[in-house]
């Protein structure tokens, strides 16, 4: 599933990202060491941090879009930064866990 | 003395900070706004201490050794010396227990160690601003027993604050704590609370400083003057 392709209830897309990625699986988690160590490209990543080190992090672990979850904003640098390191950046209206059920579903798993 | 203290300042070497933040930067501009005592605080590495050593000497700016450590649930602590020597063998500690996840500068800056010159020397290969694998509870008496103030950084602030990142604060012996927002008497009851610039850029130095009344910029003398912050 591209993230141009990603849908679901709770999900609102806040912005896509230039070139259309592949989302290959989620990787839930609110700390980024954490993330770093564990996410696989092509991981879309949920989490609560919303903020401009996630699009940081997000890069370099080559995960193509994040997930804001339970109603988190995503700010005017977080945007600029997504933009330029092409992530397409979502949010979602509930928890982190309904949001990785819903991805979950969403890509079959 | 009455003093103006800064005890929390990133040099170049910190991820996100900007290549204006040398050495000699941040002491002119801290000098010209009024401030007695500052330290530096890099992100895990205490690498450019020996060159802030050299520009404070220059201009008999008083400072602190130190570095900002990050725990392993990513709550950021201030680490401060008063001897350059224990300062680098803690940071030296600290910077062995980052992963071994290499840096990235378009995502983060180039990480360069310094001279007081302004000359890169080299670059600092593992990414600072990754949590270690040493608790929050841990890496506080870690530091007090190696000789530090030990004060967690911006404990009211989402982004690696203790408040958030461990729900609460919990009851440790902490030489101050540091806020960025409003004080909590019940926070401000218990522990002295100091605010610091936490600068990554050079407009933001002394944009937050603390008044304290102190004997000396010696760590027990420090620990004595901020017990005089307690809310009574």
């Amino acid at each position: 599933m591209r993230t141009s392709e990603l849908i679901f209830p709770s999900l609102q897309c806040v912005q896509r990202a230039l070139h259309d990625a592949e989302i290959t699986g989620g990787y839930t988690s609110d700390l980024l060491s954490d993330v770093m160590a564990h996410l696989k490209e092509g991981d879309v990543l949920i989490t609560i941090q919303a903020h401009k080190n996630t699009i940081a992090v997000a890069s370099l672990t080559g995960a193509p879009a994040v997930i804001f979850c339970h109603g988190r904003t995503a700010t005017p640098d977080v945007l600029d930064a997504a933009a330029k390191e092409n992530i397409a950046v979502f949010i979602s209206s509930v928890s982190q866990y309904e949001t990785t059920c819903a991805l979950a579903a969403a890509l079959k798993m | 003395m009455n003093a103006r203290i800064d005890f929390h300042i990133h040099s170049c070497l910190s991820p996100c900070a900007s290549l204006e933040m040398s050495p000699r930067t941040i002491v002119a501009l801290s000098k010209a706004a009024g401030i007695d005592c500052i330290a530096l605080t890099d992100h895990g590495c205490t690498e450019n201490l020996p060159a802030f050593h050299q520009a404070c000497t220059e201009v008999g700016m008083a400072c602190l050794y130190g570095l900002e450590a990050s725990s392993a649930e990513e709550v950021h602590v201030l680490c401060l010396f008063d001897d350059l020597n224990r300062a680098m063998d803690f940071g030296r500690m600290i910077y062995s227990h980052l992963p071994d996840q290499p840096n990235d500068p378009k995502l983060f800056g180039n990480q360069p160690v310094v001279t007081v010159d302004e000359n890169v020397t080299r670059f600092v290969r593992k990414l600072l601003n990754t949590g270690t694998d040493i608790s929050f509870f841990d890496l506080v008496p870690l530091a007090l027993e190696a000789g530090a103030l030990c004060i967690p950084s911006h404990i009211d602030r989402e982004m690696c604050g203790a408040i958030s990142h461990l729900g609460f604060l919990p009851d440790l012996p902490y030489d101050a704590v540091e806020v960025v927002r409003e004080i909590d008497p019940e926070i401000a009851r218990r522990w002295p609370v100091v605010r610091f610039s936490d600068s990554h850029h050079p407009d933001q130095i002394a944009r937050r400083f603390t008044e304290i009344e102190t004997e000396a910029f010696t760590v027990p003398a420090l620990r004595e003057s901020f017990q005089r912050l307690l809310l009574k």
